[in-house]
């Protein structure tokens, strides 16, 4: 029990529930102070907020920083040695991969219920009328469904970029390594406040919370806004600690352009999360102070306007699309040389594509308010901008198949889902120009056809490549290898369903079936597609339990690789054993060629530094 | 240069299957309106151009991965070569340049579905939760359901009651918002062109019954639409409880309320009137005259006991006039 | 931020990363701000909430003074004046908080409406609220390196959390400068 009690998680646990009483109580305390009786939403939204700051006390997130302040030392993260063993998993360890790990594991269970919501939902899709569930929760389920899911992309990112970042560029940690736990930290309470959103009432707005319906919406919706105030701080904090980590930790003679490209990646993505997530946090803030306090924001009733919601949120999703992709084609730009055993074709550009991609990405927020009802002369400019980003992006592709052409090309399960998510986000983004373009959006917009469209990009540009990167690291991580008859397995359950559901979805969504309904007109004819698209939905979930089943596994029982079983340039393989260590590097290693030279005789990327000079 | 030849012909193949396969598998509703037009257009453009890039990608991928794939007990590397400046700038100037030619035709067809006609037929739509409601300014008829006369252009001035509405009729294509505020009414134009019957659907998430929320919208000859409008102001003159009940029908409370005694959204006004009613308060109240006017036009005063607040809309005692609410409550009266 | 490196190029080498992280928390944090600010640009456009001027341009002189006392306190840490330090953090944080008491205690009061009082109100006090929490937390720490300061926790060579609190302090006071004209200054009551 004594031991049970002294994982930081329950700890934190403890913390959250003391917290959420001590603020919803103190609330409530000065509310009785001035003659006001119980009230449940201000109560549940201090509660709430202090749970989240609960958790991390409890889990002792603020210790070292509150030393600090009071003018003590703590000791340097090098210097310290934690235990192996489970124990770290489950505690406020500093080790990037440790916490690499963590988000990993919280990506992975989100993605489970984030799923298990759409079963549910599907289930309820499969015929025409009611059967499962009731209206209302249907709309809970969707924006659930939705919003567990981008929280479980977020986290999916920060554990391959905090797991791989610092041994791609030959660091010993990351850049803060205690403001790197505490982004993971803050993420667990937040997203246990946000699945308690269910149990509050829901919310009946879709992930997108558009008031003025986000300003009726029962209680669910401020767990809602809370979840994502402090996820997004999450996100901020973790994007802040990589760029800076790529920027200034980087191993002797790593200059920018001989960087590993999924650095770039994460680099550019870390840019976008870093600026643009506040601008979530605040547009929802906005609406539950408009709850709570009645300010005239976005109510015409009022004095506000709606339409200004949409502006401050969408500066925010949009470039989130980005952020949920980025990483994912840096994945697939960095996997597919070691498999095809080719250079890179055009890293340069392949590089600043990146770059390109998160810059262009900020200008076209408004294409998601063609029909809304905007000023109308800013439709055309925002059709341009929008096209725009098909440019860099088709430099990818364009790239990729180039370093694909001739290579020799070799298919363990990582390089299927690289090939996978080719394929499927090709398909994701060749359907946007046609929600670009301003006249089809009218069609388009708020149909099925968009469901297709952000189903194939999340899928090609993040689960797909996070499938990959597991594939590849795991070996890393655990010193065993992933079993590749259920790796294959799981890829050649998984693509087609996926394609049969998202080429579905467009295929109803065009011919007039509408997002976010809990029914559907009979006289439509949707029917059939429909039950198609659910068995498809269920067959992913199979995969995926596929999937989960080889991580258990392959984990206690893989073939032992200790070496450097992809034949792979890059220094984590070609240096460290596998599990990698605790610091990482022992000896620094310096950088001595380009880093996807495959094919290059006599020539490496790292060579360990014959003497470290010391500082 | 062998292995990009046979590519090259696959492409094309690929393409005008793929082109093929999009334009012949329905993807589009009958299309019904004039806006309709150039918008079709465009998607035709679209499919060559999915086609296209698609098969481009694609098909050189599968053939590197058939053609050069490692073959059992192949060893080494690839060809080596990493990259070529020539090769990338051309694939960033053509695409560049082709995407700002499909914004330019992007924004014409944009500007096409916005022809404005010199007389068109002006109809007031309101949006609520979960019900439309249709006036004719013109000819002073309220409706729940859009008659359109034929190959006439219809000026809709959209606004809602009380959050954001979308609306559209998938055979029309065009689609817009509708805004909560006076300040915020929008326009859309559409000139329907082949009669029949069709549905609005509302296309923004608006609460609970969203899913439910369509009308008829139903395009006619002029003469028929003529009669029509006809008919309508003949009912006016009928008894008061009659109008009511159309009144009842064309404000959407209907969705909310059902009259056979089921319960709904709201309270059922079947043997409302004169019942001894318990408000949320837990005290009891008569229904009588007064009583409906006030849950009426100040629904938030006495809420009905078992039922929620701030769900029915606040706004009738300015979008409904004084007649028509004095009407609804005869109507209320007869239904026993 | 303050780790026991032994080294003193450790030091500075640690120094170079923690001002990039800084920075960049300001880059993010000036999104915040700029959320707001288009806020009210969008939903008042040329119309400004009618505020008390001479109160507004006393607060606003008030934390650009602070600001300078601000910059002293860092210089003097760096010349090793300690006690010149103490005394121009004290005053800095003296000012700070005669900013918040007025606006908080004042212009709160004063103005015509209260937070649900239309767009005016919501602007207005979403935007001095914001503000004036950064100051609070700009005064916490402050107090924090004060009472460092006294304990003789920085060096000429290691200070970086007075750095840090004077240039946080710079920013909110920037801030302020985009703040004040916004709500004071454009636009007709
Ligand atoms: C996850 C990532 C992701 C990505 C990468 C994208 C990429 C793109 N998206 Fe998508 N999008 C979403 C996720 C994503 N989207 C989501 C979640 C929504 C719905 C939000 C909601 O309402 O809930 C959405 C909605 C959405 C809309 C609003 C639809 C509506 O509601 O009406 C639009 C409109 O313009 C759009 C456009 C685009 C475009 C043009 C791209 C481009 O970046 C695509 C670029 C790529 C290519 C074009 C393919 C490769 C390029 C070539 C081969 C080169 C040559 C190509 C040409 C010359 C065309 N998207
Ligand atoms: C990464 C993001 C992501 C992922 C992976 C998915 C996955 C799926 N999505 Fe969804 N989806 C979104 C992001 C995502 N979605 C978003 C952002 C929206 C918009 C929401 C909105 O409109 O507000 C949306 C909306 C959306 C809709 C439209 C709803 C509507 O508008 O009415 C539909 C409908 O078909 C759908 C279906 C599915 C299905 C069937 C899957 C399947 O792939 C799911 C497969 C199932 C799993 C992956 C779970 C597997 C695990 C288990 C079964 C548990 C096993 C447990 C253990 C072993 C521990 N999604
Ligand atoms: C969005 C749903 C909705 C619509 C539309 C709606 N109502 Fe209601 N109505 C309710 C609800 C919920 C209540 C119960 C709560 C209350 O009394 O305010 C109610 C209560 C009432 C009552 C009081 C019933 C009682 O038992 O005390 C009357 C009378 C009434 N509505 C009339 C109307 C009329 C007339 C219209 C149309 C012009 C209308 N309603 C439209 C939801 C609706
Ligand atoms: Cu109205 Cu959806
Ligand atoms: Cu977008």
């Amino acid at each position: 029990m004594k031991t049970f009690f002294s994982y930081g998680l329950v700890k934190g646990l403890i913390g959250q529930v003391i917290g959420s009483l001590v603020g919803a109580g103190l609330l409530t305390g000065i509310r009785a102070l001035m003659g006001l009786g119980w009230k449940a939403e201000p109560a549940y939204v201090l509660g709430a907020a202090f749970g989240v700051i609960g958790y991390m006390i409890g889990i002792g997130g603020f210790r070292d920083w509150f030393s600090w302040a009071r003018g003590e030392e703590t000791p340097d993260v090098e210097d310290i040695q934690e235990k192996p063993g489970l124990r770290r998993y489950l505690g406020y360890s500093l080790d990037h991969k440790v916490i690499g790990i963590q988000y990993g594991f919280l990506s992975l269970f989100l993605l489970s219920v984030g799923g298990t919501f759409a079963l549910i939902f599907r289930t309820e899709l499969a015929q025409t009328g009611m059967q499962i569930v009731s209206l209302d929760f249907f709309n809970t389920l969707i924006g659930m469904h939705g919003m567990v899911l981008i929280v479980s992309i977020l986290m999916g990112i920060a554990a391959i970029s905090n797991y791989a970042v610092p041994l791609l560029i030959g660091a010993r940690d990351m850049a803060f390594p205690r403001l790197n736990a505490f982004a993971f930290w803050l993420a667990v309470p937040a997203s246990l406040v946000l699945v308690s959103a269910i149990f509050t009432g829901g919310f009946d707005t879709g992930w997108t919370g558009y008031p003025p319906l986000s300003l009726r919406a029962p209680l669910g919706m401020q767990m809602f806004f809370v979840a994502i105030f402090f996820a997004g701080w999450s996100s901020i904090l973790g994007a802040l600690n990589l760029i800076v980590t790529i920027l200034k930790m980087r191993a002797p003679g790593m200059n920018l352009l001989r960087m590993p490209i999924f650095a770039w990646a994460v680099l550019a993505t870390s840019l976008i999360a870093l600026t643009a997530t506040q601008l979530i946090g605040t547009s929802f803030q906005m609406v539950s102070f408009e709850r709570l306090f009645g300010m005239g924001f976005f109510d015409a009733t009022r004095g506000g306007n709606p339409i200004l919601f949409q502006y401050l949120f969408w500066f925010y999703s949009h470039p989130a699309v980005y952020i949920f992709v980025l990483p994912g084609l840096g994945v697939i730009s960095e996997l597919l040389p070691v498999f095809v055993r080719k250079p890179l074709f055009g890293y340069k550009w392949v590089a600043m594509s990146s770059l390109g991609i998160a810059l262009v990405g900020f200008l076209v927020f408004a294409h998601h308010m063609f029909t809304s009802g905007m000023e109308e002369y800013l439709r055309v400019p925002f059709m341009y901008s929008t096209l725009l980003v098909a440019v860099p992006t088709g430099i990818k592709f364009f790239s990729w198949t180039a370093t694909i052409w001739q290579g020799r090309i070799r298919f363990p399960a990582p390089m299927l889902f690289v090939l996978g998510g080719i394929v499927v986000f090709l398909l994701g983004g060749l359907t946007g120009p046609p929600l670009g373009t301003v006249a089809t959006d009218l069609h388009l917009h708020d149909t099925y056809y968009v469901v297709g469209h952000f189903h194939d990009t999340m899928f090609g540009g993040y689960i797909f490549p996070l499938f990959a990167a597991i594939y590849f690291w795991f070996p890393k991580i655990t010193g065993r290898r992933m079993n590749e008859t259920l790796g294959k397995l799981h890829f050649w359950l998984m693509t087609p369903s996926f394609l049969v559901m998202s080429l579905g979805q467009m295929a109803v969504g065009m011919q007039g079936m509408r997002r976010r309904i809990a029914d559907y007109d009979p006289a439509q004819g949707f029917e059939t597609a429909h039950l198609i698209i659910t068995i498809a939905g269920f067959l992913i979930a199979l995969s995926v339990i596929v999937f989960f089943v080889n991580l258990i596994i392959s984990a206690r029982r893989g073939a032992e690789a200790p070496g450097n079983v992809w034949e792979s340039r890059s220094p984590e393989w070609a240096i460290l054993p596998s599990p990698a260590p605790m610091h990482n590097y022992e000896k620094p290693f310096r950088v001595v060629g380009e880093p996807y030279d495959y094919g290059l005789k006599g020539s490496t990327y790292v060579e360990i530094a014959p003497q470290s000079t010391g500082d | 240069m062998k292995h990009l030849t046979v590519a090259g012909v696959l492409v094309l193949i690929s393409t005008i299957l793929v082109y093929l396969l999009l334009s012949n598998i329905g993807l589009l509703p009958v299309n019904a309106s004039v806006e309709a037009q150039p918008i079709d257009r465009l998607f035709n453009l679209h499919y060559w151009a999915i086609a296209f890039l698609f098969s481009l990608i694609v098909v050189f991928i599968a053939y590197s991965l058939i053609v050069f794939r490692r073959r059992n007990g192949e060893d080494g590397d690839g060809q080596f070569f990493k990259g070529n400046d020539r090769l990338e700038i051309t694939w960033t100037i053509i695409p560049l340049g082709f995407v700002i030619f499909l914004s330019y035709l992007g924004s014409v067809t944009l500007a096409e579905t916005r022809k404005a006609e010199p007389q068109p037929l002006e109809i007031k739509v309101t949006a609520g939760q979960w019900f439309w409601r249709f006036e004719y300014p013109e000819y002073g008829i309220v409706s729940d359901k859009m008659m359109m006369p034929v190959n006439k252009q219809a000026l809709l001035k959209l606004t809602s009651l009380d959050v954001i509405h979308s609306f559209w009729v998938p055979e029309f294509r065009v689609k817009q918002d509708l805004l909560p505020g006076e300040n915020l009414v929008k326009e859309l134009r559409v000139t329907p062109n082949l009669t029949g019957e069709y549905k609005v659907r509302c296309a923004e998430l608006c609460g609970t019954s969203h899913a439910y929320m369509e009308s008829p919208v139903i395009v006619v000859s002029q003469a028929d639409f003529d009669a029509w409008v006809q008919e309508e102001l003949n009912l006016l003159g009928a008894d008061p409880s009659a109008r009511g009940e159309k009144w009842a029908r064309n404000n959407g409370c209907t969705s909310c309320h059902s009259i056979d005694g089921s319960v709904s959204v709201g309270p059922t006004w079947k043997g409302l009137y004169e019942l001894e009613q318990q408000l949320a308060d837990g005290s009891m109240v008569t229904v009588d005259g007064a009583y409906l006017h006030n849950a009426i036009v100040n629904p938030n005063a006495q809420v009905a006991a078992g039922f929620p607040a701030n769900v029915m809309p606040q706004n009738f005692k300015d979008t409904i006039s004084e007649q028509q609410i004095t009407d609804m409550i005869e109507y209320i009266k007869t239904l026993k | 931020m303050s780790t026991s490196s032994s080294s003193l190029t450790a030091y500075r080498q640690r120094l170079g990363i923690n001002r990039l992280g800084l920075w960049l928390f300001f880059l993010s944090d000036a999104f915040v701000f700029g959320a707001f600010l288009f806020t009210r640009f969008y939903l008042l456009d040329g119309k400004r909430p009618h505020l008390e001027q001479s109160l507004g341009l006393v607060v606003t002189s008030v934390l650009l003074i602070s600001s300078f006392f601000m910059n002293r306190a860092e210089a003097q840490m760096s010349k090793g004046d300690r006690k010149g330090f103490l005394t121009s953090t004290v005053i800095t944080m003296l000012l700070g908080i005669a900013f918040l008491v007025g606006v908080v205690g004042f212009e709160w009061r004063l103005a015509p409406f209260g937070p649900a009082d239309g767009p005016e109100g919501a602007v207005f006090y979403m935007m001095t609220g914001m503000h004036a929490f950064h100051v609070f937390s700009g005064v916490v720490f402050l107090f924090i390196i004060l009472r460092n300061g006294i304990k003789g926790r920085y060096t000429p060579e290691r200070h970086w959390a007075v750095e840090a609190a004077a240039n946080y302090w710079h920013f909110v006071d920037v801030v302020w400068i985009f703040y004040y004209p916004a709500l004071y200054l454009i636009g007709v009551v």
